[in-house]
């Protein structure tokens, strides 16, 4: 079976990291061999992997320090959680009690709010409810209203003309 | 997959992790010591402190604990202990403030691969006819270190620690097919930071 150039670039990669069946290698290889382009491409992926070979070679500068099974083994059976992780990824559910605490937070602190601006409110408005002011002023008052001495003369009468003359 | 049916080493992870659930210290010892090897070489990857990659490992462990009741029967144990490695060690580097550009803040990581195009069309010589070995594993970590954690991730997995791909899209809860773009641009981005930092090993179209 012949594949194309196109087929050939899609089956490469997993050809050099060993990933291809016989059925897939084998068209691969014969491409491979006819076309220069691909090969030369397959040249380079193998080429890019040849800078590994190095570092996964190395041998580990870091030795397992000894007893370190048997202290691990030890702390995990006594529940010891460990030291640098959060113990899980927030579970949805803890995420939804986070949600609600927020909202009730949120609830609570609007209301607050709106309690607090009320109380600012009434404090500024004059002690009865309604638009009108306390009483009416005696210039406004209807005659029944008008207390009996409304209208009476003041308390400091001009004094006579005769007088200052 | 039946007990009966398992390789002997996954038969005997699986006897221990059963052990070690039922409160048996020296069945998870027994699993530690048969793993610690490759913990401690995975978590060099990502940290070239001997302190740090001994605290990774050790709350891998304690992770595993923790979570040995979760693990499936059928699956391999080494897959699930890396899987929780890998996370180990990107939490890791999160908490110190060394993870690198995450996927929300790189285009280039949520947009769909198309092949034989990513990167530039500039090949790269392998590296052994003009550097030792030392100095190649040197260039390579530092390259490493230049990339986004989930392409970084991804090459140490196959690159280093030679994880099939099938095994790969288990310790990353990952498709195959999301390994094969990952992997492909993951090669593109390491070939790119390579350039930048080393021009003089560019090896023409």
């Amino acid at each position: 079976m012949k594949i194309t150039c196109d087929d050939a670039r899609v089956l490469v990669p997993g050809y050099l990291d060993g990933e291809l069946s016989e059925a897939q290698a084998s068209p691969l290889r014969a491409h491979l061999l006819d076309c220069q382009a691909c090969r030369e491409s397959a040249k380079a992926g193998r080429a890019l992997q040849r800078w590994f070979e190095p570092l996964r070679e190395q041998p580990s500068e870091v030795a397992v320090p000894a007893g370190f099974a048997a202290r691990v083994a030890r702390r995990a059976l006594a529940g010891d959680p460990g030291l640098l992780v959060p113990e899980e990824p927030a579970s949805p559910f803890a995420r939804r009690s986070q949600l609600s605490f927020l909202l009730v937070a949120c609830s609570v602190a609007a209301a607050a709010l709106f309690l607090l601006a009320l109380a600012i409110q009434r404090q500024s408005l004059p002690a009865t409810n309604g638009l009108e002011a306390q009483g009416r002023p005696p210039w406004l008052q209807t005659s029944e209203e008008r207390p009996a001495d409304f209208g009476a003369p003041v308390a400091e009468p001009r004094p006579a003309r005769s007088e200052r003359r | 997959m039946p007990v009966a049916m398992m390789q002997p080493a996954a038969r005997e992870d699986v006897q221990l992790v059963e052990e070690a659930l039922s409160g048996n210290a020296l069945s998870f010892q027994l699993l530690v010591e048969r793993y610690q090897e490759r913990i401690f070489a995975l978590a060099r990857r990502y940290t070239k402190s001997a302190v740090e990659v001994e605290d990774i490992a050790q709350d891998t462990f304690l992770k595993a604990y923790r979570r040995l009741e979760t693990f499936q029967r059928q699956s391999s144990f080494s897959t699930w202990l890396y899987r929780i490695a890998v996370n180990t060690a990107l939490d890791f580097l999160k908490r110190m403030g060394r993870s690198p550009v995450r996927a929300v803040e790189d285009p280039e990581l949520t947009a769909e691969p198309s092949r034989g195009q990513a990167g530039s069309g500039v090949h790269v010589d392998a590296p052994e006819a003009r550097l030792q070995r030392e100095e190649i594993a040197r260039v390579t970590h530092a390259v490493l270190e230049e990339l986004p954690e989930i392409f970084r991730t991804v090459l140490v997995l196959r690159e280093l620690e030679q994880l099939s791909y099938q095994e790969m899209a288990e310790v990353l809860g990952i498709s195959i097919g999301t390994v094969e773009s990952r992997l492909f641009r993951a090669r593109a981005r390491f070939k790119d930071a390579l350039l930048r930092l080393h021009p003089e090993f560019a090896g023409g179209d």
